[in-house]
């Protein structure tokens, strides 16, 4: 998979690095901004409240 | 077993070159298998990362944003006079040496979208809670433990006598923590009530409620401390706090 793309990103292997090193700071990007913050809630690590068990219903 | 007889005999009449390739394929396969799976790992590192440091980047400087905010309409004369309470931007700041952690700024509501910013919140529901000025009452406050500022991380390093100070515009309320539960249900709510027997008070007086999850990093239990105030000081010219704090 990454073989693959990296076989199909142009240039020298200078120029892949520099385009691959964009690639993931841009998909670490993404994940930061909007999937983490999508999938936070999802997931039952921070809770703090006590209520009656209508969380899930907010 | 019958099976691997039948896949020999059309090994053995497919092409030379058919069964080398057919292992290629397959090594292609599980190369992408675990490329995905190191992928997976890496993302939830990351996540990880995210959850317990770049939250609380984000939450720090908006709850320091919005400290500064309410600090400075406490400095600027009101021109209407004494207002109604509030409450948008938060009502005061909470200060626990215990948790050695600053000054925590209390806003209304115990929703993540409030919480996120890494403040306090008083509760609204399921029980609406107190405020300090109130003359009896539970003041019911809710903080994250990780992430999000994490401002009640060390809700574990508080005992009984250690003082818990709100501050706002004009008044510093001294509270004491006179009883900790370190592991409740998360659907204790009684906890939240005006008078809390579970702290072993029986009678109504002006308390306050710490709340968070427990244990540190996930939030299967809640963990609840109980003040109770000791007194109230004038908040002066220089807003020289209680000797509390310093």
């Amino acid at each position: 998979m990454y073989g693959w793309i990296w076989r199909h990103l142009p240039g020298n292997t200078w120029v892949k690095a520099l385009i691959s090193l964009v690639l993931v700071l841009a998909v670490v990007f993404v994940l930061f901004q909007y999937v983490f913050p999508w999938a936070e809630p999802l997931l039952p690590f921070n809770d703090v409240t006590v209520d009656q068990g209508m969380a899930a219903v907010r | 077993m019958t099976a691997t007889g039948h896949d020999e005999d059309i090994e053995r009449s497919a092409p030379p070159n058919r069964p080398r390739r057919m292992r290629r394929s397959v090594a292609a396969v599980f190369s992408v298998l675990g490329e995905l799976l190191i992928t997976a790992g890496l993302i939830l590192g990351l996540f990880v990362a995210y959850s317990l440091w770049w939250t609380n980047v984000l939450a720090d400087r908006a709850a320091d944003k919005q400290g500064d905010e309410v600090r400075r309409h406490w400095a600027a004369p009101s021109p209407k006079g004494p207002g109604k309470l509030d409450t948008k931007d938060g009502i005061g700041f909470l200060h626990v040496p215990a948790m050695k952690n600053g000054e925590v700024l209390v806003k209304k509501g115990t929703g993540s979208e409030i919480l996120n910013e890494g403040v306090a919140g008083y509760y609204t529901k399921p029980l609406a809670s107190a405020l300090p000025q109130d003359k009896k009452g539970n003041f019911t406050l809710a903080a994250h433990r990780d992430g999000h500022g994490a401002k009640f991380h060390n809700i574990d390093k508080l005992r009984e006598g250690d003082p818990i100070v709100f501050e706002t515009k004009d008044t510093w309320y001294v509270y004491k923590v006179y009883a900790v539960l370190d592991q409740t249900s998360k659907y204790n709510v009684d906890v939240l009530d005006r008078v809390p027997k579970e702290s072993g008070k029986h009678q109504a007086g002006r308390y306050i409620t710490l709340t968070t999850c427990t244990p540190v990093y996930t939030s299967n239990f809640r963990y609840i401390v109980w003040g109770e105030l000791d007194r109230t000081e004038k908040v002066d010219a220089d807003r020289t706090p209680p000797k509390e704090l310093r």
